[in-house]
């Protein structure tokens, strides 16, 4: 589902260079539910953004889903996000300024569907995440663990093929932590999602299939099944 | 324990971009109050200074101004020679018969204007003291010869001294420039009162100026004058008249009181924007602040000094720009082209006043402290706790 | 959920600060109507006075020289005439000085000729053909002193040693274009004037001031102009002819300086307020760039960003215009009709800003444009951001 093969990424930071990625190759097979760990620092979230196509390797080609990512532009990649991609931040996932199923409707503007069948699609998603009566609230009405929810919601209200989550646990309590994770295991489950997840949380091992290690920018352990 | 002035320059510094919009739009209040008061100031100036403190101005009973008013030879001939008037030393009554007449004149670029010509006898240099020559000489009477006031030289293409000017039914030679000074004078042509009189048609004077007799009652006077009964006669001194014309311009100061003072208001919601946002997004500095110890007084001080801050900017920049603006003006467009209550056209110069720089002053600190105020007691009343929390 | 409905959510995110932003909008918007209604004014004013069969002639050398009364006979002979009338300034003052408005005199035998259009009531010309000190005063002068018809008035003369007493036969509407003026009958003046000039002014060796002719066709115009300025050429007095229009238009060239200035502060006006919204604008664009990181991330491209960010200053724009011209609409029309009754002349120059509905829709274009100016920087640079520097920035 996933082919990344020999990927480096090397960005400027004033005026050092930093190698986020050095040679990286590595492949996940669909439906597979994975965690990307390391230190701070280690090209993690350089990775992710590789891999939902919000960034380009210097060297090497990314593959998703048959899509050769290279033969994009920036439209075109945009555009693949929109219908391929799922996202949940660790923070800032959701518009203040929209109610939680307005917010899980947003990415359904970018179809071609109309008012009311976006809005089914939004309560479908935001049931399948149990917050379907928080529907009116506003993000501030809402706790941590439940913005995470509705973040979640949104990934998948387009159904995509793959879904990325940057630290999704990043912000949360103990408990809420856990059943964003379980959630998330749910969804791979029952859906058949190919979940790619970069965390720190040890509490992750548990939950899913496979977890990868970089360091320094190196995969240092592809893991195993 | 106050906030250091230091640490507010430097917040208002580091907010670049939206404290320079900021103080621009308190800096554009500024100047058109300045540039305003100035148009009003310079009118005024034109008006009230052109009167001559000891002169008298003998006009027909009821006429507003000497260019609508008419008064037979007799009775110049008769006012003349009545006591209380001063004499020059050589016995010569110092009262100046002029008739005042609005041909047209056509400007630099090629349109028609009725500017105003004023035929009078050497005496009028006299009575008028502030009109002095600067270049040439005085008209000799019957040659159709003229001396212009520095505002006509700087209207008109052809107003050079030796040139020749067409207006009425004949063409005049420009003999002499003066100068009095910013008032009225200087946007009129002077020639001689026979040589006007020949070319109106008009067997007569539109008025009288003269000057009265030092230590002589000039109540006594004005009452000898108007119980003529010959003519129909009013006096009155100089000053009055032209305060009088000035009081039009009174109007023009309630609106420019009116326009600038609906700018400043949206200037300040602008201000109080500016500060709210920047309240907003310094809430946990705000807490570390009160956590530290400074107290409540000391923040609102604290972010009211970085409202007057901006407002003080402001001003700078609003004074700058209206003194270019006004530089501008006056010399590259010679002032504003007014039209008189005499139908005539005269330049008015741009002079900054002490009440409108005071307005744009006022205007600056009332902005910044109504801007500031209620965002400052926001920041003050933070609960700190909260306000840390954010962070 | 719409875009509509987002761009509306992102106005009211923070009330208070957008009703601000709305309200000095529609306060500059408020200025710069006010400040366009002058040249629309002088618009106005002429647009009355473009008659294209009218006719003025005047002495070459000014309005105050006074051309022969005997030229009156010469012109009713040209071809294409079909009336002739004339205009002379008596300059006369009601009650206090003051009270200054302009009173001409005129021949009464050919005003309904000359002046169709004026709409004056037939009965009132009768009148005022048959009564020698006959006078039709105009509809604002009659609102502004309170007077009558049949009313006497007594004008004291400035340029006429004269005091003149007149009866007032009828008024000149309004709609004329001409709500000031007062006319009266020459001969009247006149008579009163030769025990003290020993000849008629209205007489073969007496003056007039101005010349009105009326040409039969405007083709004829042109015409007739040319015919005249040749006839007297060199004669005693040397005339120009021009048209109604152009003639009035020679007057505007002394408001011009007054105009300019007015416009200059309608200009810093506007300034002032683009730069006040254009800072709200990049504020809220500031605050919102983790949310514009995500909306990019999620696939919105460059476009629809840029859009919604652009239409909610444009709607505020719009929004602030519309509530600017409507309040200068209410509070300028009722001061012009405050300033068009009898107590209203102490309101001066504040009362006679009449604004038109042309100036209303300028006032909303000006704010239309306030919006999207002040907004397309901010909206630019937000709708650039670079969604993977951001989300390095932010998380």
């Amino acid at each position: 589902m996933i082919d990344v093969r020999d990927v480096s990424r090397v960005y400027r930071r004033g005026v050092d260079q930093v190698h986020a990625l050095e040679h990286v190759t590595l492949h996940i097979p669909a439906g597979r539910f994975v965690a990307l760990m390391g230190p701070s620092g280690s090209g993690k979230s350089t990775l992710l953004n590789l891999l939902a196509g919000l960034d380009r390797p210097d060297t090497g080609e990314v593959v998703v889903a048959g899509q050769a990512l290279a033969g994009l532009d920036e439209d075109g990649l945009a555009a693949w996000r929109a219908r391929h991609v799922g996202l949940v931040f660790q923070f800032y996932n959701l518009l203040p300024v929209l109610t939680a199923v307005e917010n899980v409707e947003l990415p359904l503007l970018l179809t071609g569907l109309g008012r009311s069948e976006r809005r089914r699609r939004a309560e479908i998603a935001l049931a399948a995440v149990g917050l379907a009566e928080r529907a009116d609230h506003r993000p501030q009405q809402l706790s941590g663990g439940e913005q995470q929810r509705v973040a979640i919601a949104r990934a998948i209200v387009t159904d995509p093929d793959l879904l990325v989550a940057d630290e999704p646990t990043g912000d949360l309590d103990a408990r809420s932590a856990v059943e964003i994770l379980t959630l998330l295991r749910e969804l791979n489950r029952a859906f058949e999602k190919t979940v790619v997840m970069v965390t720190h949380d040890p509490r992750a091992e548990r939950f899913v299939d496979q977890v990868m290690r970089l360091d320094k920018g190196v995969l240092v352990d592809g893991g195993s099944a | 324990m106050p906030l250091p002035l230091r640490y507010n320059v430097r917040n208002v510094l580091v907010r670049r971009w939206t404290s320079v919009f900021t103080a621009g739009g308190i800096a554009l209040v500024v100047a058109v109050t300045m540039l305003l008061a100035a148009l009003v100031g310079g009118l005024k100036h034109m008006l009230v200074a052109t009167g001559e403190p000891e002169n008298l101005i003998v006009l027909r009973k009821g006429s507003t101004n000497d260019g609508s008013s008419f008064l037979p030879r007799e009775a110049a001939q008769v006012v003349r020679q009545l006591a209380g008037v001063a004499r020059a030393p050589d016995g010569e009554p110092l009262a100046s018969a002029e008739i005042v007449n609005q041909p047209f004149l056509r400007t630099r670029e090629g349109r028609r204007e009725n500017v105003l010509v004023r035929g009078v006898e050497p005496v009028a240099l006299l009575v008028h003291r502030s009109v002095h020559l600067v270049a040439g000489r005085m008209f000799r009477p019957n040659l159709g010869e003229v001396v212009i006031g520095t505002g006509i030289a700087a209207r008109y293409a052809d107003a050079r001294l030796g040139s020749r000017l067409e207006f009425g039914r004949r063409t005049w030679t420009v003999v002499g420039i003066f100068d009095s000074g910013g008032t009225a004078f200087d946007s009129e042509i002077w020639a001689d009162v026979t040589d006007v009189q020949d070319d109106t048609r008009r067997p007569g004077y539109s008025g009288i100026r003269l000057t009265v007799a030092p230590g002589a009652d000039r109540d006594a006077l004005v009452r000898r004058i108007e119980a003529d009964g010959r003519f129909t006669l009013e006096a009155k001194p100089e000053r009055a008249y032209y305060r009088e014309q000035a009081d039009s311009a009174n109007a023009l100061y309630v609106l420019v009181l009116t326009l600038a003072a609906v700018m400043a208001t949206g200037a300040t919601f602008g201000a109080v924007n500016t500060m709210y946002a920047a309240v907003a997004g310094r809430t946990p500095e705000i807490g570390t602040l009160r956590a530290i110890g400074f107290g409540r007084t000391a923040i609102l001080l604290g972010f009211l000094t970085e409202s007057l801050l901006l407002a003080a900017g402001g001003l700078a920049a609003g004074l700058v720009l209206a003194a270019l603006a006004m530089l501008a003006v006056n010399t590259l467009l010679s002032g504003i082209a007014f039209s008189m209550m005499t139908f005539s056209v005269a330049t008015v110069l741009l002079r900054p006043t002490a009440a409108g720089t005071l307005l744009a002053a006022g205007f600056a600190l009332v902005i910044g402290v109504l801007g500031g105020l209620a965002p400052a007691w926001r920041a003050a009343h933070l609960r700190v706790v909260d306000a840390l929390h954010r962070a | 959920m719409t875009y509509p409905r987002l761009i509306l959510r992102n106005l009211w995110r923070h009330p208070l600060r957008t009703v601000l932003t709305t309200l000095s909008i529609a306060l500059s918007i408020f200025l710069v109507c006010a400040v366009l209604t002058l040249p629309g004014a002088l618009e106005a004013v002429f647009a009355h006075w473009s008659s294209d069969v009218r006719i003025t002639v005047h002495h070459k050398a000014g309005l105050t020289y006074w051309l022969p009364y005997a030229f009156l006979a010469k012109m009713r002979n040209l071809p294409h005439v079909a009336a002739v009338n004339h205009y002379s300034w008596f300059g006369g003052v009601y009650d206090e000085p003051k009270n200054m408005f302009p009173n001409f005199a005129v021949d009464p035998e050919t005003v309904a000729q000359m002046w169709p259009d004026y709409g004056i009531d037939p009965a009132a010309l009768e009148r005022f053909r048959k009564i020698r000190n006959a006078a039709l005063v105009g509809e604002q002068t009659m609102a502004k002193f309170g007077w009558r018809i049949g009313q006497e008035i007594t004008l004291k003369g400035t340029v006429f040693p004269v005091d003149l007493t007149l009866r007032i036969v009828g008024v000149i509407p309004a709609a004329s274009g001409n709500p000031v003026v007062l006319w009266f009958n020459y001969r009247y003046l006149s008579e009163a004037m030769e025990p003290r000039f020993g000849t008629a002014l209205a007489g073969p060796t007496g003056v007039v001031g101005m010349i009105w002719l009326r040409a039969d066709s405007p083709a004829h115009v042109g015409e007739i102009m040319r015919t005249v300025d040749a006839l007297f050429r060199n004669s005693e007095a040397e005339v120009a002819a021009e048209t109604e229009k152009s003639f009035i238009q020679s007057f505007t060239s002394t408001f011009e300086g007054l105009i300019r200035v007015v416009l200059a502060v309608g200009f810093l006006v506007v300034l002032a307020v683009v730069l006040i919204a254009a800072n709200t604008s990049a504020m809220g664009v500031r605050e919102r760039l983790p949310e514009i990181a995500v909306l990019k991330s999620l696939g919105f491209r460059r476009r629809p960003i840029l859009a919604v960010l652009l239409a909610e200053s444009t709607l505020q724009g719009l929004v602030g215009g519309v509530l600017g011209s409507a309040a200068a609409w209410v509070i300028l029309g009722a001061l012009n009709r405050a300033g068009r009754t009898a107590g209203g002349a102490f309101l001066g120059p504040l009362g006679s800003f009449h604004m038109s509905a042309g100036v209303a829709a300028e006032g909303v274009a000006v704010a239309l444009v306030v919006g999207v100016v002040a907004g397309a920087v901010p909206a630019w640079n937000g709708a650039r951001l670079n969604v993977v520097d951001a989300l390095r920035r932010l998380f």
